[in-house]
């Protein structure tokens, strides 16, 4: 059985900085993975070019068997992403958004009328008919591309940042959607920087660090007997300089 | 004044940072472009008759009021064209240091005196010196100083207020669309003033009124100053230059005023309300596209623009009696339609990933579709409208249409893929809409090159309607078709070869980096370098093309117009030298600028090979 996802050597370089080193990850199918780094370890760069948003200096990766770069059809029906901070059509509504797509991936347009009925009410857009989308509250934005990446019914959800700037209903909407697509069969890879929600959700891990994999495996083999968060910051190796506090603020 | 200062500073330093080797060719030849200008205008105060009251002929102060309308209205209207003004230093930027908006206002009009254009403007200014000194006095050259400065502050702060109040119009449809029109009307007034003077040539000299007018405009009352102070009126110079004061403090609280308004106020609400219709994948892109054209009020702004100007620009003949131009009004609304969108993908931003990631979909097509259901229409109408009016010809205007129509949809999504200017993302746009990238000279450059190419695709038809008639329809049906259809078929295999590269590109804001290690980073040049390389690649054209191949040219067919090339002023013996001299001097310096950025084998590389 080939991997949902399989990444193998990514490497980039923006100019002199070295954003991704060579890192290799397996995502096993029907798994729920989380990417965790600090900002700038390289996360948001591995995950663009894992879906074929970013060109690779070196390396490949396939989707459940099919090469992104060689088969990007194939590849590109199996998986749905969301980026985190890119533009969508704002001048639409957001069924108009959804219907969009649909129709752009070829889908039948009933079938996507009714799947755009149902992923509005579920994720609570519905009630925002007739705003577009660049009105939309960061929330609201990624509850829409959520909903763009859930549309086409994809085997592998790349979800970069799902829960950053979404309030706690919404984000509990999200988690049980989640938690049922791979109950059905799905795997889901997200990054974060909250390590509770990534204990709380995922089966397997990966810490990325400078652009490497410090540690990848199921949950229980990369935080040991202590917290995630404990082996996160061991492994990344964090100095104490920022806990000196701030000598102005204390009177 | 130390929130001022900061700002300036801050400001230099942004400029600094953000300055590349494509920037600095930008910078030195809109400042060359600009020093020329400026250079125009000091020569308009040697010509003419400088003498206050009634003269016959050109008068040299009538002269410099209208040079100096234009420069305002350049000031004023400029920042509508090249994607809105100057922001280097964005109000929002100091929301939340509290500053009171006075004082907000006087530090970003302070940081906005760094920057060529306001140097460039104060060459331009200089004028009122000379002319002071033209008309021998003494205490006009001394007015003329103040005068020149207070009418630069009158000139950047007005394009500010306008610059904001654009900002608010844009908020409104009512609003985008009545700043489409007379911002049309008065940029076609600008590019066709020739017709004016052509005018007033024949009535012998500006006509009495016209004259006031230009002089009271603010624009005109560093000239009343200068002028009253030759009269010996002084209490006319003061009041003409308390005037300026007095208008400057106006517009500064007027400015700040706007200023709170537009950090403050809510984004446009323009709401969705038609259901999407469409049942395949192209019909949802064109049905995209229709609703961005319909509900993005900057497009409804540009449409209007575009309309504005060509029909102002092609009826402004009938000022002097003349309407043969009439029936091209259709052809030159789709050049400056296709201009106007000229960065059609960088315009959108980085929403590429989305067509990235539904390969197979063919996203180019329905947006020429949509570019063509906008503009077409409308085309057309003008052109048949223009041409029942003339009662004719009719074979020409319409090959043109058809022939730039199709052309025009074909260069504008194939040069928004192959030159993107990376814009701003809509939904992080500041408070200024018209604001959609930080590059606004390259903007400016892509919506020229849409122009000078989408013309280029009328050419056949064209020659052949004039020769032939009718025929030159179906040329123009036929090449426009052509355009549509390979153009958009070069634009589609850019996207899908390229696609990660340009959303790299709109993400960063730079353009991917070239994988040849054979160039030298600009920055990397050390500074000699860095000046060779920026005055060979921006002005190396000059003496080579022009003043030498095209000055040869002439030379060699004999050509009685002179213009501009000095191979044809200089006495006989010499011409060909000069030629032969301009053409080496081009070659010197794009040769220079090839030899301080190209690197012939990077030494570090060629030693590991060889070990090997």
């Amino acid at each position: 059985m080939s991997a949902a996802l399989e990444i193998s050597g990514l490497a980039k370089a923006f100019g002199e900085k070295i954003a991704v080193d060579h890192v290799d990850l397996t995502v096993p199918q029907g798994s729920f993975y989380g990417l965790v780094g600090q900002n700038g370890a390289g996360k948001t760069t591995t995950l663009a070019m894992a879906v074929g948003l970013l060109r690779p200096d070196s390396g490949g990766a396939r989707i459940f068997g099919a090469d992104v770069w060689a088969e990007p059809e194939r590849a590109k029906t199996l998986v749905g992403v969301l980026p985190d901070g890119l533009a969508m059509p704002e001048r639409l509504t957001g069924r108009e958004v959804l219907t969009y797509l649909g129709l752009l991936r070829g889908m039948a347009r009933d079938v996507v009328v009714e799947r755009a009925g149902e992923l509005l009410a579920v994720l609570e857009l519905d009630t925002a008919e007739n705003t577009l989308v660049i009105e939309y509250s960061t929330g609201m934005r990624k509850k829409i591309g959520l909903a763009t990446a859930l549309l086409h019914g994809p085997r592998l959800l790349v979800l970069d940042e799902p829960f950053e700037a979404v309030d706690p209903v919404s984000a509990t909407t999200i988690k049980s959607i989640l938690r049922g697509f791979v109950d059905g069969g799905g795997s889901v890879v997200l990054s974060s920087h909250v390590m509770a929600l990534v204990e709380q959700l995922c089966d397997h891990v990966a810490v990325i660090d400078q652009g490497r994999v410090a540690a990848a495996g199921s949950l229980d083999e990369v935080r040991g007997a202590g917290s995630l968060e404990d082996a996160f910051v061991e492994l990344v190796g964090a100095s104490g300089a920022g806990a000196k506090g701030l000598s102005w603020l204390s009177r | 004044m130390a929130v001022a200062l900061t700002m300036a500073a801050m400001k230099m330093a942004v400029l600094r940072n953000s300055m590349n080797s494509q920037k600095a060719g930008l910078v030195v030849a809109g400042a060359v472009l600009g020093l020329i200008l400026a250079g125009g205008t000091v020569a308009v105060a040697f010509v003419g008759d400088p003498n206050v009251g009634s003269v016959t002929g050109w008068h040299t102060g009538d002269l410099l009021a209208a040079a100096y309308a234009v420069w305002m209205l350049g000031w004023i209207f400029g920042p509508v064209f090249i994607g809105g003004g100057d922001e280097t230093l964005r109000p929002e930027y100091f929301t939340l240091v509290g500053l009171r908006p006075r004082r907000l206002a006087f530090g970003l009009l302070t940081a906005s005196f760094i920057g060529v254009a306001p140097a460039v403007s104060l060459v331009a200014l200089a004028a009122l010196v000379v002319f002071g000194v033209r008309l021998g006095s003494a205490a006009s050259v001394l007015i003329a100083l103040p005068a020149m400065l207070l009418s630069l502050v009158v000139f950047v702060l007005l394009s500010r207020v306008a610059t904001a109040v654009m900002g608010l119009a844009l908020r409104s449809r009512v609003g985008a669309i009545a700043a489409g029109l007379s911002n049309g009307v008065i940029l076609a007034a600008l590019g066709q003033g020739w017709v004016f003077f052509v005018a007033f040539q024949q009535v012998g000299g500006i006509p009495p009124t016209a004259s006031a007018i230009l002089r009271y405009l603010p624009s005109g009352w560093g000239l009343i100053a200068v002028e009253a102070a030759a009269q010996g009126a002084w209490p006319r110079a003061v009041a003409a230059l308390a005037a300026m004061c007095l208008l400057i403090v106006l517009l500064l609280g007027a400015w700040a005023a706007l200023l709170t308004r537009r950090t403050s106020a809510a984004r446009p609400s323009v709401r969705g309300r038609r259901p999407m219709t469409a049942t395949s994948a192209q019909g949802a892109v064109v049905a995209k596209e229709m609703r961005t054209w319909t509900r993005d009020l900057v497009r409804n702004h540009q449409l209007t623009f575009a309309l504005a100007y060509a029909v102002f620009f092609t009826s402004c003949m009938l000022f002097m009696g003349m309407n043969g131009l009439l029936p091209y009004t259709g052809a030159v609304f789709i050049l400056m339609a296709g201009a106007m969108s000229a960065n059609l993908y960088g315009t959108d931003g980085t929403v590429l990933w989305l067509t990235l990631m539904t390969p197979g979909a063919s996203e180019v097509r329905g947006r020429q579709w949509a570019w063509l259901l906008t503009v077409g229409p409308v085309g057309l109408a003008l052109t048949v409208a223009g041409a029942a009016i003339t009662g004719g010809p009719w074979p020409l205007p319409l090959a043109l249409t058809a022939a730039l129509l199709g052309g025009a949809a074909g260069i504008v999504p194939l040069i928004s893929v192959y030159a993107l200017v990376p814009g701003i993302d809509p939904h992080r746009r500041g408070g200024n809409p018209l604001r959609s990238s930080e590059d606004d000279g390259s903007l400016t450059g892509l919506a020229y090159a849409v122009i000078g190419l989408g013309g280029l695709t009328g050419v056949p038809a064209g020659l052949v309607a004039s020769s032939y008639g009718w025929p030159g329809v179906a040329v123009g049906i036929v090449t426009g078709a052509l355009c549509v259809w390979g153009f958009g078929a070069l634009a589609e295999s850019r996207l899908q070869s390229h696609g990660p590269e340009l959303l790299q590109t709109m993400r960063t804001g730079k353009r991917a980096q070239s994988a040849s290690a054979r160039w030298k980073k600009f920055d990397d040049l050390p500074k000699r370098d860095q000046i060779i390389a920026t005055v060979g690649w921006s002005l190396g054209a000059i003496p080579l093309f022009p003043q030498g191949i095209v000055a040869g040219v002439m030379k060699a067919n004999g050509t009685e117009e002179k213009s501009w090339f000095l191979a044809l002023h200089v006495p006989d013996p010499w011409g060909w030298p000069v030629v032969v001299f301009m053409v080496l001097l081009g070659i010197a310096m794009y040769g220079g600028a090839l030899w301080v950025s190209y690197r012939p084998r990077p030494r570090e590389e060629a030693l590991p090979a060889a070990a090997a």
